[in-house]
């Protein structure tokens, strides 16, 4: 069992190691280890492009996974008070928001958005008084509203789970207690279901941090880092890949780290 | 409607009607109109919320970015390097395995490439659907059209009109890694033959209709352009013979052919020349039965962001003394004869870069209707996904 | 009271009023486009042109191969995703250290953080030739080829997903009441029969779970056998790509997105089905 275990682990971790072993190659190929250098780490945050892309995507992920976060629990919330007909179609299209393949998510809103722009860029250069008219096209909003269908559909379904899961009663001897909804909202619910929403948020900015493929689509000309590290796989990955990779990994690692220690003293806190 | 509103409204609908007529007759300008209609004002609050979309703006300067769509191994670094040191604009490159890709990006819209590198047989077409401008070329003070050799130039033009600059000619053969691989190669026929005995497992095709097609096709007999449903179909059926045979397909073999995955490919000059440079055992034949010639040029997408940047970049690009170090880096023949006198004798006595007249002759250049045609789009389709 | 009434069906409205937009217009109307692309035809230079004809779905023949991979494929992967998961969870559950299993869940979470598609490309450099060929070669076996198989596809596949998988599993089998483990062995059962007659059946929703999501993820997937088939193991995923990318059939790649989609809500209700069924007898059994 253990051997297992410890092989498992290796399977998870070996690519990964590799990764940033690679990170510290002086050489300039990502697949030959020539020495040790930490060059590469210099010259990925000289990267103009690569730094843009790590941008845009830490933008479109936290914008996508706050829209989300708040419109998914604002759902949640209001759905239960819903109509049993009203209800289900919502939760049809939520699951449908799900499942669907991410691949049919990008090429539908790009046929989508293709079509739409279609009637609205002429009818901008007519209407224009301007020289030259503006023309809508994909970019930052499509990809943050594609990551964000997806994203909310997520957090609705968590929060919503939370909120079943909720007393009944202690809602109600609240409002018995003459509180506004919005009391007992800040005060009862939200405290109650905000470990699920924050769950939620950070699912969805994960989810947006590595999508690529719905991004590859609706992107227009913007650049992810998942699409600029797509595109630097055809045209020859260098260690700049690896080292902001491991950049990235190390960012979340501390990130987990704190927030657990930071959980961990608020306990110690509590129990004293 | 009531009595007030009707008198109040700032235009009825029977004169917007009317007034959109006297604009589309072209008897008002579209200010006139804008104005009678105060719709202007509408529209122009509307665009200039910070959108949710980009909207592409005017840029009078250089800006500080650009980018271009081209080929795998296809410039020197250091060039776009030495360009961001004189102009202060970091360019950003694309790669692409087929024309194929390339177009269907511009097609759907919103690339952000300010210059990307079409081949010949495709420019027709991108005129034809409005997809590039001609070229402004004062702008392009380097670019001299007297020392250019015509043979590979002319598909620049369309109707008299420059919409494309050449960035340098080529063919496409076969790269062998002949450490690996003892029959001999020397046609399309050998190629595929050996792909499916000694090359088992070790041969790659491009991902590319024009030229996966097209030297299937030249294997079997037929034109490397022909589009006629039964040539096509026997090499679909060559096609999906060797597809269990093959090892990837793939337009960027360099990487592969480097580790020695793949032994043998469809490649090509540049490539052959770079891989022969480092690998001496990796040979580049054409094939003796045909394939392709072909030359590939610059041009300027017309919904380029930073058109001046991308001018800037290929006026650049155009100049003998920049050119000849692109020659040099990327392995490719030139069509320039003010670069060929500044290239170094090893390069023009290179026989895979220049090879000879003899040589070429067997060889066509890429006919603009395979772009387009949907019996070969399919075919490719088809052969990838059985 | 009415008002009061009013009052709250505003405030629902308000509630939910931007998720139902949202879905509106980046799923309902984006799917509806989608449809109507499907009973298009290509434009001659490519892209779509208006029409209505069936001859995009009479075409759907053409890509039976990459639908029949993909529905081999998907399943196949995400039951060899169960193999290796399973015990794992069960490990992490069950059998682990109490002081250390925090540590070792994050640590099946943490990949996720690098990106799957520099990770995949780890894989191409380990299954390519200066990888796993080249060490087998140091012990005299040569020219082994791994990368741009169905094998290597698979094994990204699991690699891919196997976090996904663990995770409703362990989930599952946390909540396990312990005490049920100690009444069966106090029972006299072997430790064989409490797995298969507490252990397994108390943890077949988390399975589910895990199969379920896995199979139909890997439905779309696009990214793995692009990269570790060499663009010749072919999923759906990657057909249609090809079809916007490449050949700019837009029609013929609507039309297989949407069969897609349908694909996938048929083996959703089946998953579900068999879900219910399993769940359903097993409760009768533990009766």
């Amino acid at each position: 069992m253990r051997a297992l275990i410890s092989s498992v682990y290796l399977f998870l971790y070996a690519p990964i190691a590799l990764v940033v072993l690679f990170s510290f190659n002086a050489g300039r190929s990502a697949s030959e280890f020539t020495g040790f250098s930490t060059a590469w780490y210099g010259k990925a945050l000289g990267n103009s492009f690569l730094v843009s892309a790590l941008q845009n995507s830490l933008m479109i992920a936290f914008t996508s996974a706050v829209l989300a976060a708040v419109f998914g629990t604002m759902a949640a919330l209001g759905m239960e008070r819903l109509g049993p007909r009203t209800r289900a179609l919502f939760d049809a299209l939520l699951a449908a928001a799900i499942v669907v393949p991410g691949v049919v998510i990008g090429i539908a809103t790009l046929v989508a958005l293709v079509a739409l722009f279609s009637f609205v860029n002429p009818a901008l250069a007519i209407l224009w008084p301007g020289e030259r008219p503006p023309q809508l096209g994909l970019g930052y909003g499509s990809i943050i509203a594609a990551h964000g269908l997806f994203s909310m559909a997520l957090v609705t379904m968590i929060v919503k789970a939370r909120i079943a899961g909720l007393g009944r009663d202690i809602v109600e001897a609240s409002s018995d207690l003459y509180a506004t909804p919005l009391t007992t909202f800040r005060l009862i619910v939200l405290p109650q279901i905000l470990p699920s929403i924050l769950a939620g948020f950070l699912l969805a900015f994960t989810f947006s941090f590595d999508d690529f493929i719905i991004a590859f689509f609706v992107a227009g000309s913007k650049t992810t880092l998942p699409i600029y590290v797509f595109a630097s796989i055809r045209r020859g990955v260098t260690p700049e890949i690896n080292a902001i990779a491991t950049m990235v990994l190390a960012a979340s690692l501390a990130l987990i780290l704190s927030a657990r220690l930071l959980m961990r003293e608020k306990k110690s806190k509590s129990g004293e | 409607m009531t009595k007030w509103y009707r008198e109040n409204a700032p235009i009825t609908a029977v004169k917007l009607a009317d007034e959109l007529m006297r604009l589309k007759r072209g008897s008002v300008t579209r200010r006139h109109f804008l104005g009678v209609t105060g719709l202007g004002l509408a529209t122009a609050v509307l665009a200039r919320q910070p959108g949710l979309f980009n909207s592409t703006a005017f840029a009078g300067d250089l800006g500080s970015q650009m980018s271009i769509a081209t080929w795998p191994n296809y410039h020197d670094p250091a060039t776009f390097e030495a360009f961001t040191a004189a102009t202060g604009v970091a360019v950003e490159v694309n790669v692409f395995g087929s024309n194929e890709e390339m177009l269907a990006k511009l097609q759907a819209g919103g690339t952000g490439w300010d210059l990307f590198v079409p081949t010949n047989y495709t420019i027709s077409t991108y005129v034809k659907l409005g997809l590039i401008d001609e070229l402004d070329l004062s702008q392009l003070s380097n670019y001299d059209p007297s020392t250019q050799n015509a043979r590979f130039t002319h598909e620049g033009m369309v109707d008299g009109k420059t919409y494309a600059v050449p960035k340098n000619w080529g063919t496409t053969g076969i790269a062998v890694n002949s450490s690996k691989i003892k029959a001999p190669v020397s046609s399309w026929k050998d190629f595929f033959e050996v792909a499916m005995t000694e090359a088992d497992g070790r041969t790659m095709v491009h991902d590319y209709q024009l030229t996966t097609i097209g030297n299937a096709l030249v294997s079997l007999g037929y034109s490397f352009n022909s589009i006629k449903p039964d040539e096509l179909a026997k090499a679909e059926e060559l096609l999906l013979r060797v597809k269990p045979h093959l090892y990837a397909i793939n337009s960027d073999y360099q990487p592969a052919m480097r580790a020695t995955d793949a032994w043998m490919t469809m490649c090509w000059t540049n490539d052959g020349a770079q891989l022969n440079r480092d690998m001496p055992e990796i040979a580049y034949v054409l094939g003796k039965d045909g394939g392709e010639i072909w030359t590939d040029f610059y041009a300027i997408p017309k919904s380029a962001a930073n058109k001046p940047a991308g001018y800037a970049l290929l006026n650049y690009l155009m100049a003998p003394q920049n050119a000849v170090k692109e020659h040099i880096a990327n392995g490719a023949p030139t069509t320039d004869s003010r670069v060929l006198k500044l290239l170094p004798e090893e390069v023009t006595s290179n026989k895979i870069v220049y090879p000879d007249e003899a040589s070429l002759r067997p060889l066509e250049f890429g006919a603009a209707v395979t772009l387009t045609d949907p019996g070969r789009a399919e075919l490719m389709a088809r052969f990838k996904a059985a | 009271m009415r008002a009061m009434n009013r009052k709250r069906n505003l405030a629902t409205a308000a509630l939910v009023a931007p998720a139902a937009a949202w879905l509106a217009v980046f799923l309902v109307l984006p799917f509806i486009a989608m449809l109507v692309f499907a009973f298009g035809e290509r434009a001659p230079e490519g892209g779509y042109q208006p029409a209505f004809t069936f001859a995009q779905f009479a075409n759907l023949p053409t890509r039976a191969t990459a639908f029949w991979n993909t529905l081999m494929l998907a399943p196949a992967g995400a039951l060899l995703c169960l193999l290796v998961a399973y015990p794992t969870a069960y490990y992490l559950a069950v059998k682990a250290n109490p002081r250390y299993r925090l540590i070792l869940v994050s640590l099946v979470v943490v990949p996720f953080w690098t990106s799957l598609l520099v990770r995949t490309y780890a894989w191409m450099y380990i299954l390519g030739s200066r990888g796993i060929p080249n060490l087998l070669s140091m012990i005299g076996i040569e020219d082994v080829r791994l990368l741009n198989t169905p094998g290597a596809v698979l094994l990204g596949i699991v690699y891919g997903y196997l976090p996904l998988m663990i995770m409703p599993i362990y989930v599952s089998l946390e909540r396990l009441d312990r005490r049920l483990l100690e009444a069966s062995a106090d029972l006299g059962a072997k430790p064989v029969s409490t797995f298969f007659g507490v252990t397994l059946p108390l943890s077949l929703p988390g399975v589910m779970t895990g199969v379920a999501l896995v199979t139909i993820l890997l439905l779309g997937e696009y990214l793995i056998p692009q990269l570790l088939g060499g663009g010749k193991v072919f999923f759906i995923g990657n057909a249609l790509v090809d079809l916007f990318l490449q050949s700019r059939n837009w029609p013929f790649g609507s039309a297989i997105a949407v069969t897609l989609v349908a694909v996938v809500v048929v083996v959703l209700m089946l998953a579900m089905r068999i879900a219910w069924k399993i769940a359903g007898t097993r409760q009768v059994d533990l009766v």
